[in-house]
C-alpha cells in the first residue's frame, strides 16, 4: 500500500467528517424569513455535484466461488477500503439550447491495492425548438422502466445495483428525439421517443457487437391516471426486443407497477454437464410486478417480484459453482490453473453478473422521520433468490438534517447454502459508512 | 281568520326574503378566494423554511408553474442536495423526478418531499374550489368561516375550516382536518403584498401541527407573475426540462 495514496484517500474521507463537525458547531444562521429571490435568477452556466467519503469493512466468505475467482489467495479474512468520490454535473444554456454534462471520478485504497478512475457519464447537446419537441445528441444515461430494483424493459439501461438503484449510471452515445403532446381527454398526454445508438470502435463498444447502428423507440401514454410505455429495440448489436411497462395509483397511498419484455432470439452462454460452454439462442420472456405502499405512520414499503427469462436455473448455476469448487480442490497446479481460467471465462460470459438466476423477490421498507426525528430515515432492503432461497439483507440509517449533507450507515448480510447465489459471493457481510456533501 | 293567516305569511316573507338576499353564496365566495390568491396560470418562486424546536432551520427554494385548475409543476433550486428535482401534478396524479435517476416515480399528496410540516399537497396545491365543496358559511363579523369538505378521497385533507377576511376576501387561517376529525395542521396567511399585475395577496404562509409539536414551517412567496404555458410543459417527459422555462 502506498502511504501517500492512503493518506490522500483518507483525507478525502475525513474532510467531510471534519466539515460536518464544524457545521454542527456553527449551526444554521437565523436569517429570519428573508427571501433574496434575485439570488436564484437563472444563469447560463449552472453546475453542482457532490463529494463523498465512503468507508467499507468487508468480511470475506472464503468458501465462496466468487471469492476464489475475484479475490484469490489472501491470508486476511477482512478488508477495509476507503473511497473518495467527486461528481460534477452542470449545464450551459443559450436560448432554446443547452449543453449538459455529468462527470465522475473516484479513488480508493484498501490493504491490497490503490485504484482510481474518472469518466464522462454524460455530455450531450439539447435543442428544444418548441415545448413539444426536443432533440438531444451525445452521451446520456438511460433508465427506462418503472421497476425499482430491476428493469426488464431497460433496453438501453446500464445494469444497476438493486441495493443502490438511484445512483447515477454511465450513459451511451445516442441521437434522440422526443415529441410530447397533451390531449386532455381519456388519453391525457403522450410522448414518442426515438433513439439511434451506434456501436463502433471506441463508441458504445461495451453495448454489444460492433459496426452496427441500433434503434430504440419508446411510446408513452397517460391514460386514466396510468402511465404506460411501449418500448422497442432493434439492431445487430443486440437482438430485437419488445417491452411494455405501467405504473398507477390504486389509492392515494398505494401504487402498482410492472414491466414485461420479450426477446424472440435471445442468446446466452450455458455451461453444459460435459463442461462445454455453449451459446444458445432462445426466446426469452422477463417480467416484473411491484407495489408501493405508504402507511399512516409514514412507512413506505416497496415489494417486487422479478422473473429473468434469460436467467440460469438453479442446476445451471450449480454447475458453475461446482467448476470453481473443482478448480479450488485440484491438487496439481497446472490443472487448477486451467480450471480456474475456464471458470473465469464462464463467469465473464454471464454467470458472474449480479442476479443472473431466474426468480427474485425484493423488498424495501423505509420509515421517514420516526418518533418525530426530522430528516432521519431508517430502512431495510432485502433480496431473495426464489430459486435457491439464498438472500441478502441490508439495514440502514439515513440522516439529512444538515443542509446539503447526507449521512448513511449500512450493514449488508448475505446468507445461503453452498452452490447458492448469495452463499457463493465473495463476502458474507459488509459495514459501510457514507458521507456526502452536495454543492 | 283568513286575514290573520295572510298577515302572518306576509310577515314571514318580509323577514325571510331580505335574509335570503343577505346569505353568502359559499361556492362563489370560495372561487373569489382562489381568484384573489393566484391567477389561473402563473409562475412564481417560493422559499420553504422548516424550523425545528431547537431553532435550527432547513430551507428549500423552488420555482413553480401552474396552468388552469389542475396542472402544476415545482422545480427545486436549493439546497444543492435537492437541486434539479421536480414535482409534477396533473389532477390526482403526482410524480417526483430526480435528475439522473430516470423515470419519475409516483408520489402521494400526503407524503412530503421536503420533510417538516408541509407535504406535497401543500407545495402543489390546486385551487380550493377544485378540491372542496362548501358545506357552510358562518358570518363572524369581520370574517367568514367556511366549512369545506373534500370532493374525493384523493384530496389530502378531508375537511378545511377556512377563516376569510371580508375586506380582502382572502384566507387568514385554515384548519386542515382528517376524516377522523383530528386536526392535522393549521395554515396562517400574512404579509399582504402587491406582486404587480393586479396580484395582491399574502406573501407568507406559516403552518404548525399538533402532530409535530414544536416544529413549524414557513412558505414565502415571491415574483408571482401571470404567464401562459403549453399543456405539454405539465407532462412526465418535460420534467427534465422545467428549468428551461425560467
Amino acid at each position: 500500500m502506498s502511504n501517500q495514496n492512503f493518506s490522500t484517500v483518507l483525507g478525502i474521507f475525513l474532510l467531510p467528517l471534519v466539515t460536518v463537525t464544524l457545521a454542527l458547531a456553527g449551526g444554521d444562521a437565523a436569517a429570519d424569513f428573508e427571501f433574496d429571490v434575485d439570488a436564484f435568477e437563472k444563469k447560463p452556466l449552472q453546475w453542482g455535484g457532490y463529494i463523498e467519503g465512503k468507508f467499507e469493512h468487508f468480511f470475506y466468505n472464503k468458501d465462496g466461488a466468487l471469492y476464489v475467482l475475484n479475490v484469490g489467495n489472501t491470508d486476511r479474512s477482512t478488508l477495509d477500503r476507503a473511497t473518495g468520490t467527486l461528481q460534477i454535473d452542470g449545464s450551459y444554456s443559450a436560448g432554446r439550447s443547452s449543453f449538459n454534462w455529468l462527470l465522475k471520478g473516484a479513488a480508493s485504497q484498501d490493504q491490497e491495492e490503490y485504484d482510481d478512475w474518472a469518466d464522462i457519464f454524460e455530455a450531450y447537446l439539447r435543442l428544444r425548438p418548441t415545448d413539444t419537441l426536443t432533440v438531444e445528441a451525445g452521451k446520456q444515461s438511460y433508465k427506462w422502466g418503472t421497476g425499482y430494483a430491476w428493469n426488464p424493459v431497460g433496453f438501453l439501461n446500464r445494469r444497476k445495483d438493486p441495493n443502490d438503484p438511484n445512483e447515477d449510471l454511465e450513459g451511451f452515445i445516442t441521437l434522440e428525439s422526443t415529441w410530447i403532446h397533451s390531449f386532455g381527454s381519456v388519453v391525457e398526454s403522450m410522448a414518442a421517443t426515438v433513439s439511434v445508438l451506434p456501436v463502433w470502435e471506441d463508441i458504445n463498444d461495451d453495448f454489444g457487437r460492433e459496426n452496427n447502428i441500433n434503434l430504440a423507440a419508446r411510446l408513452y401514454f397517460l391514460i386514466n391516471n396510468t402511465d404506460i410505455d411501449l418500448i422497442y429495440f432493434t439492431g445487430d448489436s443486440r437482438s430485437t426486443r419488445y417491452g411494455i411497462d405501467f405504473a398507477s395509483n390504486l389509492a392515494t397511498n398505494f401504487a402498482i407497477h410492472g414491466e414485461f419484455s420479450w426477446i424472440p432470439h435471445a442468446t446466452r452462454a450455458v455451461l453444459l454437464e460435459t463442461g462445454e460452454l455453449l451459446v444458445e439462442k432462445t426466446s426469452s420472456t422477463s417480467y416484473l410486478l411491484g407495489m408501493r405502499y405508504l402507511s399512516e405512520q409514514n412507512v413506505t414499503t416497496i415489494v417486487e417480484y422479478y422473473h429473468n427469462g434469460s436467467g440460469y436455473s438453479e442446476e445451471e448455476m450449480r454447475r458453475y459453482y461446482q467448476l470453481v469448487d473443482e478448480a479450488q480442490g485440484a491438487g496439481e497446479e497446472t490443472a487448477a490453473t486451467m480450471l480456474l481460467e475456464k471458470a473465469l471465462t464462464v463467469s465473464r460470459s454471464g454467470y458472474g453478473a449480479a442476479q443472473t438466476g431466474e426468480d427474485y423477490g425484493y423488498a424495501r421498507i423505509t420509515w421517514k422521520e420516526p418518533f418525530d426525528i426530522v430528516y432521519f430515515t431508517p430502512g431495510i432492503t432485502g433480496i431473495v433468490s426464489l430459486d435457491d432461497h439464498s438472500w441478502t439483507l441490508t439495514p440502514e440509517l439515513l440522516y439529512t438534517g444538515f443542509t446539503n449533507w447526507e449521512l448513511r450507515l449500512r450493514c449488508s448480510l448475505l446468507s445461503g447454502n453452498a452452490f447458492s447465489e448469495f452463499g457463493e459471493k465473495a463476502t458474507e457481510s459488509k459495514i459501510e459508512l457514507r458521507v456526502r456533501y452536495f454543492f | 281568520m283568513k286575514n290573520i293567516l295572510f298577515f302572518l305569511m306576509s310577515g314571514w316573507l318580509l323577514i325571510l326574503l331580505p335574509a335570503q338576499a343577505m346569505a353568502v353564496d359559499g361556492d362563489e365566495l370560495l372561487k373569489q378566494v382562489d381568484a384573489n390568491l393566484q391567477p389561473q396560470s402563473y409562475e412564481m418562486y417560493r422559499k420553504l423554511i422548516n424550523i425545528e424546536p431547537d431553532g435550527r432551520k432547513k430551507e428549500f427554494v423552488f420555482y413553480t408553474a401552474k396552468k388552469g385548475k389542475d396542472k402544476m409543476v415545482a422545480l427545486f433550486l436549493s439546497p444543492a442536495s435537492e437541486k434539479g428535482r421536480v414535482s409534477l401534478r396533473l389532477g390526482d396524479n403526482m410524480w417526483l423526478y430526480i435528475p439522473n435517476v430516470g423515470k419519475p416515480i409516483r408520489i402521494t399528496s400526503l407524503q412530503s418531499v421536503v420533510g417538516g410540516v408541509f407535504n406535497n399537497s401543500d407545495i402543489l396545491r390546486l385551487d380550493f374550489h377544485v378540491e372542496y365543496d362548501v358545506k357552510g358559511v358562518t358570518d363572524q363579523g369581520e370574517t367568514w368561516l367556511l366549512d369545506l369538505k373534500a370532493k374525493t378521497r384523493s384530496v389530502a385533507y378531508d375537511r378545511l375550516k377556512m377563516t376569510v377576511d371580508k375586506k380582502t376576501v382572502q384566507p387568514l387561517d385554515i384548519e386542515c382536518i382528517a376524516s377522523s376529525g383530528m386536526l392535522i395542521k393549521t395554515l396562517h396567511y400574512s404579509d399582504i403584498k402587491d406582486f404587480g399585475d393586479g396580484i395582491v395577496r399574502p406573501a407568507k404562509l406559516m403552518t404548525d401541527s399538533p402532530l409535530h409539536k414544536g416544529y413549524r414551517s414557513v412558505m414565502i412567496f415571491a415574483k408571482m407573475k401571470k404567464r401562459e404555458f403549453d399543456d405539454e410543459v405539465f407532462t412526465l417527459d418535460f420534467t427534465p426540462r422545467v428549468n428551461e422555462l425560467r
